[in-house]
């Protein structure tokens, strides 16, 4: 095998003796790592299934149009396969036609040398859409650009702040839990002062308070629990339905049947509580995590004497023993 | 019908279905054998000299060539009698010329003559509504006074309706039958006689006629009307007219356009003089949406409802792209409105779909007035038109007052790179914009309200729709021009040449098609098939037909694939369509089927009430009689030429095999080899990967298949398609398929297969 020769191609000099001066060093050629039978065999049957394979549906279209830009695009004089032997080139040239030229009069200057591209519309959208779209893009990916050159100095200061945020979140959950769970004692305890017992068994399942009665506070708290447990329940209902969606009715269904296939009547009291728009929770969200935190902090304060720092419910106003209100004030 | 099921012991041999015992004259297959034959006098009568047929002087006898004043033809026109032919002229006729008097071109009619005896050509512009179409003909009549010479002024339309519909008008204008002084004659319609003076046409008419007199001796004035439509034809008799007019000094020819591109005519004609008469129009204020539109279609329809809602009075037109997108928005529309009407009290609405296949009276309706308040004193009824571009310079229909245009509109496309002639949804051009918005000033000041934004108008739309010479497979044309006498087609001097490749495509498509020898002179067969009004590959498919012995049938499958679509497939009734259609399928494909629907359409089941059968079995019966009509006109074409109506016995194993090498003769440019083990297939030589379209009966293990046209969507399509055998091709088309010529491959692989098979074969009997 050629392959297997070291020596450069080339150096078809008469003398025979090796000229030393002028020798070119060839690079030690790796030698071409055999392929054993077994790896030829695995080669083999790769590049068969990769051939047998059948293409999807998408590979399909995308190789079609690929074909077919491939040939839009290249003139047919420039293609060999089209251009040589040609007859109705060759008629044409016959006629005195150069193949660059265009047909027609000579004065007539604006005669078209290619032919009228072929556009595919695929969709409905409206004319300018296409353009907008990609214009849209590239103000997107300019934008970004300037982003990212902007903060490329102050990396370890972005992911700093961006830690610290995480961690303030995190605590801000903790303290909605704690403002929460204090909140229900507190209402417990006055339920059995007034010795309403009803309301306790309902009490741990479903808040009945309406959503917007919630403290703001940690209303984003409740909601979102509120949330997943909807989710959980349709996707339990949606699997104890055999495919059908839990609200589906059929009529030749009787009640019995209902009780067989476990079709109770769903509850979704929650649900219209959660579509609803909530403008004065998304507000609260939208402030900064450490002002939240601190709003919480101060509503313990108030409401309970706890320090949310100490993670201690003092028994006087003053909180006597607690450093401060901040969480520096605890370090 | 039921006799034409395969039964079961045929189904071993599907090739060869038989009919049973029926009487010859009864077999549906053989029908075409025992039409009776019809003495027709084909073509156009010699017009041996003009026989001063009437001999009573009329008004025009003391006339002038060329000298006319206004003043006299509004005399001669006065009446009391004739001017063309002295008899008394009707009540009727005076209440035309009322109203013709008040066309905004009679009042230039003097400025027209002035310039049109001054000038050999003469570029005249008037918008839609001027009255050119009917008025500039008769003005030249009258000053032409072909008569005097014996010979005719013909005036071209672009469209086939347009030139019946405005000759007859004439007709009704100049007081005389149709047919005798002014008559029509479009593609296998001729209605013209001794006396015609004035003849409306077709532009291709005229373009078949100037082939066989290139001269076009019989015509003193030639009028070439809505120009600016730039039909191919239209084009190619531009350019002829080019050369014509140097031969022939005493030709006039006026061109005719309803644009104001007009400079580019004049240039095209050495500077010829221009004449513009504006149209009667009203302002058009014009309203462009904010952001693009994400959905042309929804955008569209809920424009027509704000429209229907909040505007006064007056007659909504929506452009969109074809057939099914405006059935669905007629349906859309019709319940939305329905819904305003029970709960806002809106007035009633009435919408109608206008495009090219539908059939004409429906296409009349669009012409009924909107409907009255639902109750006295309520709101105004309103008509909507939702149509395709026909509505946008052809169709005068008034009343329109708001035009929605979301700027979308269906054109031929055709690329010689990839040998695809398909139709496209594509941006209109600002041009055609202009005109869509004109639309809404016809009887009163309007609004145009355009789906996109302003700066889309600006930036995105092309100045004018390409013409379609540059958007054709030019073969046919190439063909014309040869019979027309030119031979330098490279330098013929067109108003917009094409791209040379789709040239070069044409011609070697010629070549390979035998038409033309390689120095690109016509052939004997290329003669024969430039008589044919068909695409060379039909025409030559029809005149070898003979030496397969299938001629009727290819006679017919020929009539039937040059006319719309013979299946009718309602959205709402798909799957019974379906069913109907598989009563009629030929697993050997669809151009089988189509015969075999033809030929049932003239058995003894459908004979008695043919609308019927027709509506039962999910078929067109327009598509039907026009191809029944098309078959006779080219059946006459065969006779004349000496082609042998031939066909093979149908209980032959080879009836439907011979029809299918036939189908070969013609289309082996068309042919598509299935790629491996799926769906899709390559075409031949292009390599473009297509499927068989979903209306096809033929199931894909079909190894080649013939093809009747290539559908670019977002998927490749080819469409009525017919398996063949790879021998066939060899044998039939050796220059084609010349081995040597293929890019290596899986189809040349499976071709040289087929080759040494043949060899194999043929040593085999050699050695026996």
């Amino acid at each position: 095998m050629a392959t297997q020769d070291p020596s450069p191609a080339g150096t078809g000099d008469e003398v025979d003796e090796d000229d030393y001066m002028n020798m070119v060093i060839a690079e030690p050629v790796a030698p071409k790592e055999k392929e054993t039978y077994t790896q030829r065999r695995m080669r083999k049957q790769r590049e068969a299934e990769s051939r047998g394979r059948t293409k999807s549906k998408i590979e399909q279209a995308a190789d079609e149009a690929a074909a077919r830009e491939a040939a839009l695009s290249a003139s047919l004089f420039t293609n060999p396969a089209t251009a040589s032997n040609n007859k109705g080139l060759a008629m044409m040239a016959k006629m005195g036609f150069t193949p660059g030229a265009a047909l027609g009069s000579r004065e007539n200057k604006d005669a078209r040398t290619e032919p009228v591209g072929i556009n595919m519309k695929e969709d409905r959208g409206g004319i300018g859409l296409d353009s907008e779209k990609k214009r849209k893009f590239r103000e997107e990916a300019e934008r970004q650009g300037k982003r990212v050159k902007a903060e490329e100095g102050d990396y370890r200061e972005r992911v700093r702040r961006e830690r610290e945020e995480v961690r303030l979140e995190g605590m801000v959950g903790a303290a909605m839990r704690v403002a929460e769970r204090m909140t229900g004692e507190r209402e417990e305890a006055e339920a059995l002062e007034i010795g309403d017992s009803t309301l306790e068994v309902k009490k741990r399942k479903i808040p009945n308070k309406p959503l917007k009665q919630i403290n703001i506070l940690w209303r984003g708290l409740i909601r979102q629990r509120e949330e997943k447990e909807r989710d959980r329940r349709m996707r339990y209902d949606l699997h104890q339905s055999l495919s059908r969606f839990p609200t589906y009715d059929d009529a030749d269904e009787d009640a019995e049947d209902k009780t067989a296939l476990n079709k109770e009547p769903s509850q979704y009291v929650l649900v219209e509580d959660l579509e609803e728009e909530d403008p004065e929770l998304d507000e609260f969200n939208a402030l900064d995590p450490a002002v939240r935190l601190q709003k919480l902090v101060d509503y313990l304060r108030q409401e309970f004497r706890y320090c949310f720092w100490c993670k201690y419910a003092y028994s006087d106003e003053e909180m006597e023993g607690c450093p401060g209100v901040t969480e520096e004030d605890h370090d | 019908m039921a006799d034409r099921r395969p039964d079961e012991q045929e189904m071993s041999r599907p090739k060869k279905p038989r009919t049973g015992d029926l009487d010859p004259t009864a077999n549906p297959y053989l029908a075409h054998m025992y039409e009776e034959s019809d003495d027709y006098n084909t073509g156009y009568k010699s017009r041996n000299g003009y026989s001063n047929g009437s001999s009573t002087a009329t008004s025009l006898s003391k006339f002038k060539r060329h000298q006319t004043t206004a003043l006299q033809a509004h005399t001669a026109e006065d009446g009391p009698n004739n001017p063309l032919n002295n008899a008394p002229l009707s009540q009727q006729y005076f209440n035309i010329l009322k109203t013709r008097r008040d066309l905004p071109v009679h009042k230039q009619r003097q400025e027209f003559l002035d310039l049109f005896q001054k000038t050999q050509i003469l570029v005249f512009v008037g918008e839609t509504g001027s009255g050119k179409t009917t008025q500039i003909p008769q003005f030249v009549v009258f000053d032409d006074l072909p008569h005097m010479s014996g010979k005719l002024v013909a005036c071209t339309q672009p469209r086939r309706v347009a030139a019946m519909s405005v000759a007859q008008r004439v007709a009704n204008e100049m007081d005389v039958k149709l047919g005798d002084e002014v008559g029509y004659s479009i593609r296998f319609e001729d209605v013209t006689s001794s006396k015609t003076i004035l003849k409306y046409m077709t532009d291709g008419m005229l373009l078949r006629e100037a082939m066989h007199d290139h001269d076009l001796t019989r015509y003193s004035c030639i009028i070439l009307d809505e120009a600016h439509e730039r039909t191919l034809s239209t084009d190619i008799l531009m350019g002829l007219l080019k050369e014509v007019a140097v031969r022939r000094p005493d030709l006039k020819i006026v061109i005719m356009s309803a644009t104001l591109d007009a400079q580019k005519f004049q240039r095209y004609f050495m500077d010829a003089p221009l004449l513009a008469v504006p149209g009667r129009t009203h302002p058009v204020e014009i309203f462009y949406t904010p952001e693009p539109e994400r959905d042309y279609v929804e955008a569209a329809l809920r424009t027509v409802l704000q429209i229907h809602a909040t505007e006064p009075e007056g007659d909504i037109l929506l452009f969109l792209t074809g057939e099914e997108e405006i059935e669905d928005a007629c349906r859309k529309i019709t319940l939305e409105a329905d819904e305003m009407i029970r709960e806002a009290d809106a007035g009633p609405i009435k919408v109608y779909p206008l495009y090219g296949t539908l059939p004409p009276h429906q296409q009349q309706k669009i012409f009924e007035p909107a409907p009255p308040p639902a109750r006295a004193g309520g709101r105004p009824g309103r008509k909507v038109i939702v149509g395709t571009n026909i509505a946008e310079t052809s169709l005068t229909i008034d009343g329109i007052v708001y035009v929605v245009d979301p700027g979308f509109s269906k054109q031929k496309v055709y690329n010689p790179r990839i040998r695809v002639e398909s139709l496209l949804v594509s941006p209109i051009s600002k041009a055609s914009a202009q005109q869509r918005a004109g639309r809404a000033g016809r009887t009163r000041p309007g609004k145009c309200f355009r789906l996109y934004t302003e700066a889309a108008f600006k930036k995105e739309l092309i100045e004018q729709t390409y013409p379609e010479i540059l958007r054709s497979n030019l073969a046919n044309t190439v063909l014309e021009l040869k019979k027309l006498g030119i031979d330098d087609l490279v330098h013929f001097d067109l108003m917009d040449p094409p791209a040379p490749e789709t040239l070069m495509r044409a011609l070697e498509e010629l070549n390979y098609l035998a038409c033309l020898d390689d120095d690109g002179n016509l052939t004997q067969l290329g003669k024969l098939a430039s008589e044919f009004p068909l695409d060379p590959a039909l025409a030559v498919m029809l005149i070898s037909s003979p030496e397969f012995y299938c001629s009727n049938e290819m006679l017919s499958l020929t009539a039937l694939l040059s006319v719309p679509q013979v299946f009718v497939r309602p959205a709402s009734a798909k799957k019974r369509a379906d069913e109907m259609k598989a009563l009629f399928a030929h697993p050997d494909g669809d151009h089988l089927t189509m015969l075999n629907v033809y030929h049932a359409f003239k058995g003894p089941a459908a004979a008695n009430d043919p609308k019927r059968w027709c509506h039962e079995h999910f078929l067109s019966l327009r598509a039907l009689q026009s191809a029944d009509n098309v078959r006779q006109q080219l059946k006459r074409i065969m006779e004349k030429n000496e082609l042998e109506l031939l066909s093979t016995d149908f209980n032959d194993k080879n009836y439907y095999t011979n029809i299918r090498r036939a189908l070969v003769a013609g289309f082996f440019m068309q042919i598509a080899k299935k790629d491996g083990t799926g769906k899709t297939y390559k075409t031949v030589k292009d390599d473009q990967s297509v499927l068989l379209h979903p209306s096809t009966v033929l199931n894909v293990d079909s190894e080649w298949v013939v093809y009747n046209e290539f559908v670019l969507t977002t998927k490749n399509y080819v469409r009525t398609v017919t398996s063949v055998k790879p021998e066939w091709l060899l044998d039939i088309a050796p220059n084609y398929y010349d081995l040597s010529t293929f890019a290596k491959g899986d189809i040349r692989t499976a071709l040289q297969k087929t080759v040494d098979k043949v060899n194999r074969r043929q040593a085999m009997k050699g050695g026996r």
